[in-house]
């Protein structure tokens, strides 16, 4: 039973690292190489916060908010005026992005590893089924479920979801219509990269602050958003939950085989359902 | 030109651009001594070939900066980490007439380099990278090593579970060859000495979560966890592990698990946790006293594993050239291969002529809250194991 509690903590974890990814592609079409640096400056700016006010807390609420805004700079500034061109473009600017956000966090806070403390309310296990479960673990699964359920409301029950949707679907139209599509792009994206950084934020107790942590992650949040079926967030959330599930049946059963078992899962999807396990034709969010 | 004398010309031609490297190195003195330092200086092991950097400065600035009476001049390059641009880059500064290699950090690299170092006849000098295969019986006549390797730091890891009277051990190994090798030198040993090993992982290199494994370890009856990885790895296992209390319950301990800069990285988690530690800066021997001061006076701050052994290294091999009194790398290295290091940072170092490894004391120690001005989470140097329980005989 520990096993359900740890994937249902790795799923939410996926979850929160890939919704960015998802969200920006699905509704402005933009596959953001840079998510990954996104969530690395996400840890960092965090590290900062906790270093400076001694709370976590204030991390979690400010950090994401700090790269939101580089975000919606970084989109008014570079990415706006290429939409109308190829996709090659977008793809070699967010990799641009990396170069400079990679060596703006080296100038800043240099080569050696950070550390950002397991919050104290959090901070001792606590034993459930037979084991001693991470309070921090629940606390994620918890989290999770929150910004994917608001998520969820936000795209698909509220009018503000509603006019992203048809900004996304019909830009053109929704220019008609009196909609500010540029200002809608740019609010995506922020919101796309302050959910990068919240996943750098919640990850930040369980890893390794360092310049190479956004490299590492980019893989999985791939992996999420192919199986879910790339732009869709409920897809991403059901396959956050395949996908930790099945590491943690892995872990416990077969550690030497839960890589094979992920890309597996991958090649399968890409075989059979292309367009994701959990798409459906002609949404996107 | 006919197709013979266009042959012959090339071949002329191909043959003095080799010159330069594939001569035995009995050439005319030349105006300086050039090391192609060939390190990571981005991603995550930048950190590691920074402090290397700066070891082999302060080594050259304690001589003077000159060797045979020639200025010290050493061309930096970052490798990434990987072994392709490790090659490229060493190529092109042995092209441009460096008599010796530095490197690298990662083994990968350092095998790589080693494969350039018998093609050219060019020495190569490792202090950091522990794959066993670096340094082997009748391996690379030019590669040489003065740090520690795998193997060494695995028995040290056996010795320590006899010291500490542990009966079970659980082992999480990171799944790459050279760590693969070292659980098995591990599982072997430790049956030895009667140690059982009641569970082994293998967890994927860069692996994120350790939770699940963490959770078997705690349900067994293992009073000791081995931790055969390192880096990253090493901090997301004992961060992980601490948010369960593992370190409360069991002995953690591991080759290379922690030093310094990894225990700043875990945070209190990180106390208690025992490791193979490579250097210190707490060793007491007036060599080391000595070094220590003036790493910072110069940087300000402590030495960490990588200056040390590099500092150390390179010493060494700058002493052992200036000796020979030569410009040729034969003799170097013949001379290299027989010496003796008395006063080494870490005490007595032998070059063994069979593998080019270094025989020297393995240290081993554990994390403790230090008090200032030592950083707030230092090594605590616990056991000094004896070369003749660490190597095997040539």
């Amino acid at each position: 039973m520990s096993t359900i509690v740890i994937g249902l903590s790795l799923s939410f974890l996926l979850f929160l690292l890939a919704a960015g990814l998802t969200l920006i592609f699905g509704m402005l079409g933009v596959i953001n190489f840079a998510h990954g640096a996104l969530y690395m400056l996400g840890a960092y700016v965090c590290y900062q916060i906790v270093h400076w006010t001694g709370s976590f807390w204030i991390g979690l609420a400010f950090a994401p908010i700090v790269v939101a805004a580089l975000g919606a700079a970084m989109e008014v500034t570079t990415l706006r005026p290429v939409y109308s061109r190829d996709h090659i473009y977008q793809l070699l600017l967010t990799f641009g992005f990396i170069l400079v956000i990679e060596e703006s966090v080296r100038l800043i806070w240099g080569l050696d590893y950070k550390q950002v403390p397991t919050p104290a309310l959090f901070s001792q296990p606590i034993a459930m089924l037979g084991s001693q479960i991470p309070s921090y673990r629940l606390f994620i699964i918890g989290f999770g479920a929150l910004v994917s359920a608001l998520l969820f409301l936000l795209l698909d029950r509220s009018r503000l979801g509603m006019v992203i949707r048809a900004a996304s679907s019909d830009s053109e139209m929704a220019q008609t219509l009196g909609i500010n599509v540029s200002r809608v792009r740019t609010a995506v994206f922020a919101l796309g990269s302050g959910l990068a950084a919240l996943g750098g934020v919640v990850a930040a107790p369980l890893v390794p602050i360092e310049l190479g942590m956004g490299f590492s992650v980019i893989i999985d949040c791939f992996v999420v958003v192919i199986i879910g079926g790339l732009g869709n967030i409920k897809g991403a959330i059901l396959a956050a939950l395949l996908l930790g599930m099945a590491r943690a049946a892995g872990f416990t059963y077969a550690p030497e085989w839960v890589e094979l078992i992920t890309f597996v899962l991958l090649i399968v999807t890409l075989m059979t359902r292309p367009s994701g396990l959990f798409s459906r034709k002609g949404r996107s969010a | 030109m006919d197709r013979r004398t266009f042959l012959m010309s090339s071949a002329g031609v191909a043959l003095m651009a080799l010159n330069p490297v594939t001569s035995s190195g009995a050439a005319d003195e030349p105006g300086e001594f050039h090391i192609a330092g060939i390190l990571a200086f981005s991603g995550a092991y930048g950190i590691i070939g920074k402090d290397m950097r700066q070891g082999v400065e302060l080594a050259i600035a304690d001589r003077g900066g000159k060797v045979l009476g020639k200025p010290i001049r050493v061309s930096w390059e970052d490798d990434e980490t990987k072994p392709q641009p490790a090659v490229q880059k060493a190529t092109r500064l042995l092209a441009g007439g460096a008599q010796m290699m530095f490197g690298a950090v990662g083994s990968a690299s350092t095998l790589a380099l080693q494969g350039l170092a018998d093609q050219r006849k060019i020495p190569l000098l490792a202090t950091i990278s522990a794959d066993d295969k670096i340094t082997r019986p009748n391996g690379s006549r030019y590669t040489f090593r003065t740090s520690n390797t795998l193997g060494m730091e695995i028995r040290m890891c056996v010795e320590f579970a006899k010291v500490k009277g542990l009966k079970k051990i659980y082992g999480v190994t990171a799944d790459y060859q050279a760590t693969r090798d070292g659980w098995d030198l591990f599982v072997a040993e430790a049956k030895k000495a009667g140690i059982e090993i009641v569970g082994n992982d293998y967890a994927p290199l860069g692996n994120r979560d350790y939770s699940v494994i963490v959770d078997k370890m705690a349900k067994s009856d293992a009073d000791g966890i081995a931790v055969m990885v390192t880096g990253n790895d090493a901090v997301t296992f004992l961060k992980q592990s601490g948010q369960v209390g593992l370190n409360k319950t069991k002995v953690q301990f591991g080759p290379v698990l922690q030093d310094e800069t990894l225990a700043a990285a875990v945070g209190p988690a990180a106390v208690g946790v025992y490791s193979g530690v490579r250097y210190h800066f707490s060793v007491d021997n007036p060599a080391n006293k000595k070094f220590v001061e003036a790493y910072r006076a110069k940087y300000n701050e402590w030495p960490s594993s990588f200056a040390g052994e590099a500092y150390d290294g390179i010493s060494w091999w700058l002493d052992v050239v200036e000796a020979t009194g030569s410009w040729d790398r034969e003799v170097w290295v013949d001379a290299f291969a027989k010496s003796t290091r008395g006063n080494s940072l870490e005490g007595m170092k032998v070059m063994r002529a069979c593998d080019h490894q270094a025989a020297q004391v393995g240290l081993w120690g554990v994390v403790v809250e230090g008090q200032s001005p030592l950083p707030p989470l230092t090594m605590k140097i616990t056991d000094v194991f004896d070369a003749s329980k660490l190597f095997d005989a040539c």
